[in-house]
């Protein structure tokens, strides 16, 4: 076995550290750039387990994937969230509705709560059981932050930590979906985040803030 | 090649229409295209009725069942296409808020609609459901006013993270074909799950796992119970064409989808499973639902809850199954769409002549605008479930099955809240006709594009409650089989 393979093997038993690192700074963060920054890096260890994996698998579509997470995850979206907390002038706060150590603890809870999900269904897939557990946390934390964070842009990064999970759960069961389907979910996931741009830029036009639990006169 | 024309038509022709600065010619373009993509979905269902199936390439697809709601979405844009190019008269010129931009993301929405039906694949389907998503979004926030942007950002946010879950679902389930000896090619799609559902029933958890995030993930598009909280805003908000579309054709595509799972996952573990969950989200939907029918101030609200009470209904007709469950589920989805839609209209000349929908701002319409008071009386006496009106049968096949079952809650709680919603859509309505007139309507004389809309509504909503034509028993029959 080359350094390479070796790599390869580090990466997949041992990079779920990083993912679970990553969420739990995530729930520290209180500048908007630090978590978009958080997300980036994200991706990135996901785009090295996506490479990994096809290199392990020999799956020559997997390394075509790897390179449209970077493009997109790594570097395109963080750009465009950049570009839009500068365009849109909103403060750096992301007015968490949590403080910190509540919401460190909120995580830690949902780490415990996906490694006790893998372990119920954990004879059902062959997929490395830490992993699998980071991809649940993802998502049970995208979601969190979703809901714990009142900026429309925290909102939407909720939304990608999530589908980062997502994307990381198909990858390490099923070595992901054919091709074709991988690439029309990106298009969607692009087309989605163009569609929220346009919103936030509506919304701080029409109410002059981006913090959407102001956002409620449609009630019942 | 056939199947590609209903798909090929609404994109191109979004294309052509944007291309129409002039509203008016914009509009003749809409209708034009519109008519088109009515014959092409004509021929497709033609077709599918001689020939059983159609299939082209490996990722498209149309049987009985998909063809049956193809009708639905026929019928419904192209009523919809009518009534719009009377309604669009007043709209002005904006960013994205232009009637050539309307009727151009009116053929996106249809294309990704149709395109639901028509997917072979279950990733494909799950691509297009986003779609439909992304396609209504601006659609719903077309008036740029504060209450437009807040549901046009509730329903896009909130249907994303469902949708989310129902791809977690559909990654669950190829993992268990996959893990079953499928081939990675044929794992997505649904006549292959079909075929080699009983081998998956090596993993049961899998496949039940699966099915509970899909039933969530397209539950929250079908407005079920407790995920439904964009639904109510993003109808009241939204162009009234755009409230008719979402509530008689966005809604059955999900459920369409769901039905696919829903075959799929009866077949590999039994149906005791996904119809007990049908039933506890159809009866939640039903009764929630239908309580609020009756606290609403707001009428495009009042018909919004009643959407989500009729999901129930179907929700109910599903998890029932039997015959009669079927067809009165299948049945329905159909008188759904054309009452509703008949009501949407109804509520759309009210705002444009009243210039409001609060219940309370609308008095002695019946006198004012006795045309459109018509068509909210036949809407609303449909709605409600009276014969001789269609939802009458429908609803009745459904219950009779529940009886037949010995579902004895589920029949009592569907008879209740029928009732609940008899009283409930009463009242509001004899407030609207009744009472001193506050303010005159500006035109209360209903225009062409008006009464041909609203007029094949209605027929077709008392047509259907008297026979059912022979083509249509056919098709539904056929779409019965596939749900089998």
């Amino acid at each position: 076995m080359g350094l390479v393979g070796i790599a390869t093997e580090k990466i997949l038993s041992s990079f779920s550290v990083f993912l679970f690192l990553t969420i739990i700074l995530l729930a520290v963060a209180r500048r908007i750039s630090t978590s978009v920054l958080l997300f980036s890096l994200q991706s990135a260890i996901i785009t090295a387990e996506v490479l990994a994996t096809g290199f392990q698998e020999k799956l020559a579509s997997a390394y075509l994937v790897g390179i449209l997470i970077f493009v997109i995850k790594v570097v395109a979206i963080p750009r465009a969230f950049f570009v839009l907390t500068k365009r849109l002038k909103t403060v750096h706060d992301v007015k968490a509705s949590t403080t910190p150590s509540q919401s460190v603890f909120v995580v830690a809870v949902m780490i415990y709560l996906s490694y006790a999900a893998v372990h119920s269904y954990g004879g059902a897939v062959r997929a490395p059981g830490d992993s699998l557990a980071a991809a649940i946390a993802l998502i049970l934390t995208g979601a969190f932050l979703m809901v714990s964070r009142k900026k429309a842009v925290m909102q939407v990064l909720g939304l990608l930590v999530m589908e980062n999970g997502i994307f990381l759960a198909a990858l390490l069961t099923t070595f992901g979906m054919p091709l074709v389907i991988e690439i029309g979910i990106f298009f969607d996931i692009l087309m989605g985040l163009l569609l929220m741009g346009i919103f936030m830029f509506r919304i701080s036009d029409t109410f002059e803030h981006l913090d959407v639990s102001k956002l409620r006169r449609l009630r019942g | 090649m056939l199947l590609l024309l209903p798909l090929m038509i609404p994109v191109l022709g979004a294309g052509f229409i944007l291309l129409f600065r002039n509203p008016r010619f914009a509009t003749r373009a809409a209708l034009l295209v519109g008519a088109l993509e009515v014959l092409a979905l004509g021929a497709v269902i033609w077709q599918v009725h001689l020939q059983g199936e159609l299939q082209e390439g490996r990722y498209l697809r149309a049987d009985a069942l998909s063809a049956f709601f193809l009708m639905s979405i026929a019928f419904v844009s192209g009523i919809v296409l009518i009534y719009s190019s009377g309604y669009l008269r007043h709209t002005g010129e904006g960013r994205f808020s232009s009637p050539r931009w309307f009727y151009a993301l009116v053929f996106m929405f249809l294309f990704t609609m149709i395109s639901v039906c028509l997917s072979a694949n279950l990733g494909l389907l799950w691509i297009m459901m986003e779609g439909t998503t992304l396609a209504s979004a601006l659609l719903v926030g077309f008036y740029n006013t504060e209450g437009a942007i807040e549901a046009g950002w509730k329903y896009l946010i909130v249907c994303t993270v469902g949708i989310a879950f129902a791809l977690f679902g559909t990654i669950v389930l190829y993992l268990a074909a996959v893990k079953a000896g499928m081939s990675p090619a044929s794992g997505l799609d649904w006549i292959s799950l079909m075929n080699a559902a009983p081998g998956m029933a090596l993993d049961p958890h899998l496949v039940k796992l699966a099915f509970v995030f899909v039933i969530v993930g397209y539950g929250t598009k079908i407005g079920f119970v407790p995920m439904h909280s964009w639904l109510p805003d993003a109808h009241a908000e939204a162009p009234t064409p755009i409230s008719a579309l979402l509530s008689a054709v966005l809604l059955n595509c999900a459920m369409y989808a769901l039905m696919r799972y829903d075959v799929i996952v009866s077949r590999t573990v039994g149906p005791a499973f996904s119809h007990t969950l049908l039933l506890i989200f159809g009866v939640l939907s039903m009764v929630v639902a239908g309580l609020l029918i009756l606290v609403q101030r707001n009428l495009k609200r009042l018909l919004a809850y009643s959407s989500i009470e009729h999901m129930g209904i179907i929700a109910i007709g599903l998890g029932l199954g039997g015959p009669l469950g079927l067809l009165g589920a299948l049945l329905h989805t159909f008188n759904h769409s054309a009452a509703k839609s008949l009501l949407f209209f109804g509520a759309g000349n009210v705002r444009h002549n009243m210039g409001t929908l609060r219940i309370d701002g609308i008095q002695g319409i019946s006198r004012t605008m006795p045309q459109t008071s018509a068509a909210l009386v036949v809407g609303g006496l449909a709605i409600v479930g009276l014969p001789p009106f269609s939802l009458f049968i429908s609803e009745f096949a459904i219950l009779s099955e529940a009886f037949a079952q010995a579902h004895y809650l589920v029949a009592a709680l569907f008879l209740i809240v029928l009732s609940v919603v008899f009283g409930g859509f009463a009242y509001h309505l004899f407030r609207m006709l009744c009472g001193k007139p506050g303010r005159r309507p500006e035109n209360a004389r209903l225009i062409p594009s008006e009464y041909i809309s609203m007029g094949i509504a209605a027929l077709c909503v008392l047509y259907f409650g008297v026979r059912i034509p022979h083509f249509f028993n056919v098709l539904l029959h056929e779409a019965m089989a596939v749900l089998r």
